[in-house]
């Protein structure tokens, strides 16, 4: 398959005697859009984190591209076209809006994408010499988005996008991603609902490291089991 | 261009015309004594460039400061070499920049940041005055080398001879004010800005794809270099080097300098050299003892009431009087 980005195969971790993910497998195919989701401690972050290339698994492979990226520096990876939004909010507070960005598009050989359609794109236009510092907590997560669509990924992995958004912003958020589905892949970490709802897509669920299910969010949400694990505690 | 920027080449117009009006009103002393104090802000400038930018404090910058001293003194006291003085500086610059090149790989490269820098580089700083004290069949040992000729060197035609006041406080000024407004050119655009921002967050710089060990080193490798060209103009124009001026005094001095001229700001470092230099010869000729107890609280009152340093009491009263306004 030649369509084929990002493969994660029988991905396991242990740290010490704590088995946190065993036997996962995940494929990102161009331009898909998928999320992962599970309740706390399921395991997401730290899968999201072994895809990215900052833990090393200790069984199985990530292949991005048909090169292993396990242990490489940070800055190599995002060269190969990996583009991640952190959970916490991590822009350069000392920098206005707009230097946030000129960083991000400095950081690949030449950017495409102006820079007037990346402020346009997080809705931040107006805010431009603002210092990101100053910036509420939703701006600042589109600012990271916008930042991580600077370095023009070919895959670009989210963790928690929607971490302390209001109802409105996760929404519009979701409506942003949705905007940019089919220029590259995108992977959203996510445990609101009511935002994966939103982007029905391919999703794979967690449940202590291992994978409960996976396929078409319409189906996950009816099944009985996911349900009980996660979606019945709400 | 935005205010802060025109504020500052402002300032350094300033300080510009008050350097070159100064030979009128000055007579040869007092034109060394400037010269000199210049030479140190210049060591101050290089601190700061690499401190200011990224926010990793080097406590051992005097070790760079003495590497490039003993270098210059090494090869213009030696007969053998020719254009002594040219070379001289050449060797300084390119000495100083090694060594920094080689602690500051394994630093950055190693992931040492913060107060583990200023550890170790505190104690290189320490280790290269023990090796000026104890190498002594080179270095002089404790009394050092005495006897560097003036710096003399041939644009074309012309023969420049520094022996005299005046021509070497013009050459030192010069160099000042060039390699300050280089040094602020470099951090006001595209790598001060990344500097900045991997200060602020260097995962999430290197996660965008900056190489940030790289760029930490190259500009620690940078300020080393400056900091040694001050070390070899010093000693030409002192005449001699000891093992002081790769001590930990002076490595502490500089940081006073720059602390107190505001760090960040490239020019606020060289007056602060300036102004510190010209406060200690005043008080200690009134009263030798009473200088490091004043210096110390001058240090502590900075830190407290002005940690942007003196440039910035204009910016801090004006928001004071912006905040009365509104206040009433």
């Amino acid at each position: 398959m030649s369509d084929v980005l990002l493969q994660a195969e029988n991905v396991g971790i242990r740290f010490g005697g704590l088995q946190a993910l065993e036997g996962l497998n995940l494929t990102v195919r161009d331009k898909e859009l998928c999320c992962i989701i599970g309740p706390n401690g399921a395991g997401k972050s730290t899968f999201l984190n072994v895809l990215t290339g900052t833990l090393r698994p200790t069984s199985g492979s990530v292949r991005f591209l048909g090169h292993d990226i396990a242990g490489l520096p940070l800055h190599r990876i995002a060269r190969l076209g990996i583009a991640r939004k952190f959970q916490i909010p991590s822009v350069f507070p000392s920098l206005s809006v707009e230097d946030n960005l000129k960083v991000a598009r400095w950081g690949v050989p030449s950017p495409e994408r102006p820079l007037s359609e990346l402020l346009e794109l997080v809705a931040l236009t107006d805010r431009a010499g603002t210092l990101a510092g100053e910036l509420a907590h939703g701006q600042k997560q589109w600012l990271e988005i916008g930042m991580a669509l600077a370095i023009e990924p070919r895959l670009l992995l989210l963790d928690e996008p929607t971490a302390g958004m209001t109802p409105q912003e996760t929404l519009a958020t979701a409506e942003m991603l949705l905007r940019l589905k089919g220029e590259f892949s995108i992977v959203a970490v996510e445990h609101d609902i009511r935002f994966v709802r939103a982007l029905n897509c391919e999703t794979l669920v967690l449940h202590q490291g291992r994978r409960l299910r996976s396929g078409p969010f319409h189906e996950i949400e009816t099944d009985e089991m996911v349900r009980d694990v996660y979606l019945g505690r709400r | 261009m935005i205010a802060r920027d025109r504020n500052w080449l402002l300032i350094f117009a300033v300080c510009a015309a008050l350097a070159v009006l100064y030979p009128l009103f000055a007579d040869g002393y007092q034109l060394t004594v400037i010269r000199d104090a210049l030479i140190f802000g210049l060591f101050a400038a290089s601190l700061d460039f690499f401190w200011g930018r990224t926010g990793i404090l080097c406590f051992g910058h005097a070790a760079f400061f003495g590497i490039g001293g003993y270098i210059m003194a090494l090869i213009t006291l030696n007969d053998a070499i020719p254009f002594g003085s040219v070379l001289g500086i050449m060797g300084a610059v390119t000495g100083a920049a090694f060594v920094a090149a080689i602690i500051g790989y394994f630093l950055f490269f190693g992931g040492i940041r913060g107060s583990y820098f200023t550890i170790v580089t505190l104690a290189m700083g320490v280790i290269c005055q023990q090796a000026a004290v104890s190498w002594s069949s080179v270095t002089g040992g404790d009394s050092g080398l005495i006897g560097i000729p003036p710096i003399e060197f041939d644009v074309g035609e012309i023969h420049i001879d520094l022996s005299q006041d005046l021509p070497s406080y013009v050459f030192v000024a010069t160099i000042v004010a060039v390699v300050v407004l280089a040094l602020w050119s470099i951090s006001r655009g595209r790598w001060g800005t990344v500097l900045t921002a991997i200060q602020d967050n260097e995962v999430r710089a290197a996660a965008l794809g900056h190489n940030a060990p790289l760029r930490l080193l190259v500009t620690f490798v940078l300020s080393a270099a400056i900091a040694g060209l001050a070390g070899a103009l010093y000693v030409c124009m002192a005449g001699l080097v000891a093992p002081d001026l790769s001590g930990l005094l002076l490595s502490t001095e500089v940081i006073v300098w720059v602390a107190v001229g505001g760090r960040g700001t490239l020019l606020g470092p060289v007056l602060g050299a300036i102004f510190i230099q010209r406060a200690q010869q005043m008080i200690s000729s009134f009263n030798p003892s009473l200088w490091p107890l004043l210096l110390g609280c001058v240090f502590v009152i900075i830190v407290f009431v002005l940690p942007d340093g003196i440039l910035s009491i204009y910016a801090r009263l004006k928001s004071l009087f912006k905040g009365r306004r509104r206040a009433q």
